[in-house]
């Protein structure tokens, strides 16, 4: 803490310094000024002379529902489906997924510009860093989050939202729980996409279909759940979602150009997915 | 409003917000980014708490995998905090084909942006080089005060961040 805490005040010290100085204020002007070289026209992705970083960033549903504002306009408030606070026990790999999930159902419910339905999910991802023993990181990020709702400042509940998973996955992989840490992602990215598939499939488009090309995530998301270790790995929780993902990947992986019934595919397979840790189960 | 004053607030309340107390494990390298990302977030850019870091020999590329989303508008910005050292950014598709639509480069911290024909995985490659060999600081980038030494002597190896926004 004390680590983070230096290098915050370092960096926090050369900022203000920066502004002081107006040396920040030029950066505008240099991106007009100072062009960078021209970069080659074309590398060779086989043969690259240098290194291949290994870590993903996993996009956040926003990313996605952006894209989706501008060609559509989905009725957001239909898709918050905040599912009651269900108990599942206290293991770690589903409370992780759940938290994902539910950062994703707080960027939906940003979309829809519902300030009740924030400052719920806002306690909600509050009591769920207490079971994963995270409260103390989480807790300005829920004050904010609930405080920018009130004040309908909706970037600034995107940044929290985001800031939140962020600081719960880099607080896991400090305490060497990088398993963990991955899946807050994958649930996140599980319920962004069914959110995204169910108003696709409501009103379909070739457009709309292509953001769900994403074979890249899925591949990284399937390896992440094969190269876990420990008693989580076997669950039949975890199986179902590994199952889900290796459905997802046979029906995007297979080309670019997803139809309609692909779409509702991957919309009940993710929802199949969702509800081994998130939604309820349907009655048999 | 003077516009100067007013930026440079907005940067302040910006960068504090994007390395402050949300985000506690900004380093230096990432701090560069996110001073270069500061102008773009007032266009409307949201930038990204998450990011990519690491240590890399001066001029060896660095190849980095991520998805975009046609539709929405991109900048990466990269950013050393190295003394003296330089770094590039740009924006390749799968197949290799620079897509690129705007770059610059400006000594610790360089930009790329990029507006997507398709939704798919794209390839950013970062550059960060240091052209002396060996004889560390100059007398300029010490300071009044000669280090102790082996204080400020390059060590072989650049840090680099990478951070992007989206629209």
């Amino acid at each position: 803490m004390v680590e983070m805490s230096q290098t915050l005040s370092a960096a926090l010290r050369r900022l203000v310094v920066a502004v002081s100085l107006g040396v920040i204020v030029p950066v505008a002007v240099v991106a007009q000024d100072a062009e960078a070289p021209a970069a080659p026209e074309r590398i060779d992705l086989t043969n690259f002379p240098g290194e291949l970083v290994d870590k993903v960033v996993v996009p956040i549903p926003a990313e996605i529902f952006a894209v989706l504002d501008k060609l559509d306009e989905p009725d957001w408030n239909s898709g918050i489906q905040l599912p009651t606070a269900n108990d599942r026990g206290g293991e770690r790999s589903l409370l992780a997924l759940t938290f994902g999930s539910l950062v994703a159902e707080g960027f939906i419910a940003v979309q829809a510009k519902n300030a009740e339905e924030i400052e719920t999910i806002g306690k909600r991802v509050l009591d769920l860093s207490e079971s994963l023993g995270l409260a103390p990181s989480v807790r300005p990020h829920s004050l904010a989050i609930i405080e920018a709702s009130k004040n309908r400042d909706w970037a600034k509940v995107r940044d929290e939202l985001d800031a939140t998973q962020q600081t719960v996955r880099t607080t896991m992989e400090k305490l060497r729980d990088t398993e963990l840490s991955g899946l807050v992602s994958l649930g996140g990215w599980v319920r962004g996409t069914n959110v995204v598939t169910s108003f696709i499939s409501g009103s379909y488009s070739e457009d709309k279909a292509e953001l769900l090309n994403q074979p890249g995530l899925i591949a990284h998301f399937r390896e992440m759940i094969s190269t876990m270790r420990g008693p989580a790995a076997s669950t039949p929780a975890i199986r179902a979602i590994a199952t889900g993902l290796a459905r997802l990947e046979a029906i995007i992986g297979e080309s670019g150009n997803l139809a309609e019934e692909d779409i509702n595919q991957l919309r009940d397979i993710s929802r199949a997915m969702l509800e081994e840790f998130y939604f309820a189960k349907p009655a048999p | 409003m003077n516009p100067r004053p007013r930026t440079a607030a907005i940067a302040c309340a910006v960068l504090l917000a994007l390395g402050g107390v949300a985000y506690a494990f900004v380093n230096e390298a990432i701090s560069m980014a996110l001073e270069a990302a500061t102008p773009y977030v007032e266009q409307g850019f949201e930038v990204r708490e998450d990011n990519w870091s690491g240590e890399v020999e001066p001029g060896k590329p660095l190849l980095i995998r991520h998805q975009l989303f046609r539709g929405n508008e991109y900048w990466f910005w990269a950013g050393t905090s190295w003394p003296g050292a330089t770094v590039k950014v740009d924006i390749f598709d799968n197949e290799g084909n620079s897509v690129g639509l705007e770059s610059f480069a400006k000594g610790s911290f360089a930009g790329a942006r990029a507006l997507p024909q398709k939704t798919a995985t794209y390839f950013i490659r970062v550059v960060a080089s240091y052209e002396k060999s060996g004889k560390g600081l100059t007398k300029a980038e010490r300071g009044a005060n000669d280090p102790v030494e082996g204080v400020g002597e390059f060590s072989g190896v650049l840090d680099w961040g990478l951070v992007y926004g989206y629209r």
